[in-house]
């Protein structure tokens, strides 16, 4: 049975395939559009918002669904480094990269999406930050995750990036490297607290949205429900990518750390569901489950994905890769529902306006995640991001010889503490 | 070296404990501070007393709010006629009618903003683009901090904040009770000044509600719930409104008496003073850093066993 023990590039394949090109097609569109948006704003043929219903895909999916997916860096850092899960360490590298990636096309899809973003210059001066926002928070935090802790923890691949390949940088790498290591807990710990912040700030968003957010998903105890919900869609995000990995370039899974994953889903959604349950029902909302229609139906959807999903991983037939792949992507599915309807799905606007976004949201939105498909193809054949084993390690090596020879890949003598 | 069960249950109760601890802390601050006090309206809080009953609906005062905010009339719908489908970027004020079915009922009914003592627009905003006047509490838009998220209209129970959907530089248009127009020397907004019927009066909010309820004594069972609407609604507003049918009929949602930033409430407790954050990240650091020596003890040893150069 294979144990992952160290990070390997997936080598010996080109960058440049077709997916690739196709990629960068949808990029190109999606960025022309982009400008098309500035110039002309955000009504008409552009977007499908409107004054009743003033948020779109480019907010409610890009930021508020699709950083829960990348909530690998902290769910799955916590359980490694805090509560010392030791397996997980094999898996931390691909986790930040995906939250990283989420992240920044978030970020910047944040501020294609705003009206006036030139004034968001404003957050360099904290004194005039109105505190009570919690947009201000997400805004804050999350600009402070992705470019500070985030950020450093994706750099240590391409410190060895740098010391394999570019002898010149070696030296300063190495000692990146060193100064990295003496801080690291400070920089991790700062990786946790700020995602829970802004993760948990996103659920905060809607409760100013009152009673025109369905009474099954409006509570008090929105935001802890929110960041729960990353927790899970993180786990759910990073074992897609490994068993994607596995299909795509038939890398070697490590059954021992995709069942502790799977655990950790699980135990996540359980208790996530029992507890949402349990806020409706002191609510005294329960009747609402079944007498709701639409938001009845779509209460249960999201619930029987999500739950189902788990009980699925639970059960020994999770133990097939194929199952598991599918586990992951309902319960995903179903996380990824839930993020999005208190803004959209369960969102009752004025006078039953409706929203539906248009091509050029669509294309725009899919390009921006287009992007951080592309940066994670390029990543990870080019860094060591994905797991593998030192056997994979040492034939990566003998490849590399033939390409690329005057690098040393092996033979590394332990430095003394 | 791998952690027995037991370990693994001891390293979670002590790294749950300073987390746990952080959070009883928390909770209990704000009992010990004082309970956030609820806001109050200020002395010359200024506003509007509408009555549906006196409106004959026939929309002078959107051709005067118009002219008063130098806003171009919305004609979109003909081409001819001022008459926006609901509040928009050239609309901060509009006369809308409400009427049953079968016609045997009807009230005409004005919109514009409510004037939140505690705005949910003005919580939601970022870096403070909505502002409430210390004097008036007119809530008034600064298109210097704005940067266009929009928020606001999600935060607005009354629907009022618009956003100019078209065109580079977009702004957010709502009714700031003519606050320039009465710099620039005008005794009352637009909209109260050309009212044929005095169905929207202008004044300070005392005086209004005063007058209001001067009125639902003096016509008993005339007026709907026999109360002002906005005296406690969403914590209460500076706008007032007495109407004859429903108040849900004629757009004034049934938010309840508590404003809409109250909702966060909870959320500001957990992060009074930043304690508990920054109690999870101290107990997170410790752990980390804790468990960092044993990882990089597990990365030298699998050092010397292969000759790969390890990795964090």
């Amino acid at each position: 049975m294979t144990r992952w023990e160290r990070s390997v590039p997936v080598y010996g394949v080109p960058v440049f395939t077709r997916g690739f090109w196709a990629l960068v097609v949808l990029i190109a569109a999606g960025l022309v559009l982009t400008v098309y948006r500035e110039v002309v704003g955000l009504g008409g043929s552009v977007s499908g918002m409107s004054d009743p219903f003033a948020w779109g895909l480019w907010k409610t999916f890009n930021v508020m669904v699709l950083t829960g997916l990348g909530s690998g860096g902290f769910a799955v850092g916590i359980a490694a480094w805090v509560f010392n899960r030791e397996k997980l360490h094999s898996v931390l590298r691909l986790a930040v990269l995906t939250s990283f990636l989420a992240y920044s096309t978030g970020l910047t899809m944040l501020g294609v999406d705003v009206g006036r973003p030139w004034n968001m210059y404003w957050l360099v001066a904290p004194w005039t930050w109105n505190l009570h926002s919690p947009l201000l928070e997400i805004a804050a935090c999350m600009t402070l995750y992705a470019t500070v802790p985030l950020f450093l923890e994706n750099l240590p691949p391409l410190f060895e990036y740098l010391i394999y390949e570019k002898p010149k940088y070696r030296g300063l790498a190495e000692a990146c490297e060193r100064a990295m290591a003496k801080v690291y807990p400070f920089i991790i710990g700062l990786a946790y607290i700020l995602p829970i912040m802004h993760q948990s700030s996103l659920g905060a968003l809607m409760i100013l949205g009152g009673n025109r957010v369905n009474t099954l998903w409006q509570t008090p105890f929105l935001p802890l429900i929110y960041v729960w919900a990353a927790a899970f869609l993180g786990f759910n995000c990073v074992v897609l990518c490994l068993l994607l990995a596995k299909l795509a370039w038939k890398r070697d899974v490590d059954p021992s750390v995709l069942a502790e994953l799977n655990k950790l889903t699980v135990w996540t959604v359980y208790c996530w569901t029992a507890f949402r349950f349990l806020d409706i029902l002191f609510r005294g909302k329960i009747l609402h489950v079944f007498t709701d229609g639409y938001y009845s139906i779509l209460f249960w959807t999201e619930t029987a994905l999500i739950l189902g999903s788990a009980y699925v991983l639970s059960t020994e037939k999770a133990r097939k890769l194929a199952t598991m792949f599918r586990a992951h992507l309902l319960c995903a599915l179903g996380g990824m529902i839930y993020r999005f309807s208190p803004t959209t799905l369960a969102f009752h606007a004025k006078d039953g306006a409706t929203y539906f976004p248009t091509a050029v949201e669509l294309t725009v939105s899919l390009s921006f995640v287009g992007i951080a498909v592309l940066a994670y193809l390029v990543a990870v054949k080019k860094l060591a991001i994905l797991p593998g084993t030192n056997a994979d390690w040492l034939k990566m090596a003998k490849y590399e010889e033939q390409v690329k020879p005057g690098i040393q890949l092996t033979g590394y003598a332990p430095v003394e503490h | 070296m791998a952690m027995t069960r037991r370990e693994a249950f001891k390293n979670l109760a002590k790294g749950s404990l300073p987390i746990l601890a952080a959070g009883c802390v928390s909770a209990a601050l704000p009992g010990i501070a004082h309970a956030e006090e609820e806001k109050k309206a200020p002395k010359g809080a200024l506003g509007l007393l509408y009555d549906a009953t006196k409106c004959v609906g026939c929309k002078s005062c959107m051709v005067a709010c118009s002219q008063a905010n130098g806003l171009k009339p919305d004609t979109r719908i003909d081409g001819l006629h001022q008459a926006p489908p609901a509040l928009n970027y050239f609309t901060k004020n509009i006369i809308k009618l409400y009427r049953t079915a079968d016609g045997s009922d009807h009230s005409y009914f004005k919109q514009q903003c409510m004037q939140c003592i505690d705005p949910g627009c003005m919580n939601a905003c970022m870096f403070g683009g909505l502002r409430k006047d210390e004097e008036t509490g007119v809530v008034w838009w600064y298109g210097g901090k704005c940067v266009g998220c929009r928020y606001c209209e999600i935060a607005c129970p009354f629907h009022i904040p618009a956003f100019q959907w078209d065109g580079f530089n977009p702004k957010i248009v709502k009714c700031e009770l003519c606050r320039d127009y009465i710099a620039k020397g005008a005794k009352q907004p637009g909209c109260s000044g050309v009212c044929p019927t005095n169905a929207v009066i202008y004044g300070r909010r005392e005086d209004l509600l005063k007058e209001a309820k001067r009125r639902i004594a003096a016509n008993p069972g005339k007026y709907f719930q026999e109360r002002v609407y906005g005296e406690h609604d969403a914590g209460g507003t500076q706008v007032l409104y007495l109407s004859r049918v429903g108040f849900d009929k004629i757009g004034l949602p049934d938010v309840g008496e508590n404003s809409i930033p109250s909702g966060l409430k909870y959320s500001h407790m957990v992060y009074k003073w930043l304690a508990l954050p920054i109690a999870m990240y101290a107990g997170m650091v410790m752990f980390a850093g804790r468990n960092l020596k044993e990882h990089t003890h597990h990365l030298v040893e699998d050092q010397k066993k292969t000759g790969l150069r390890p990795q964090l």
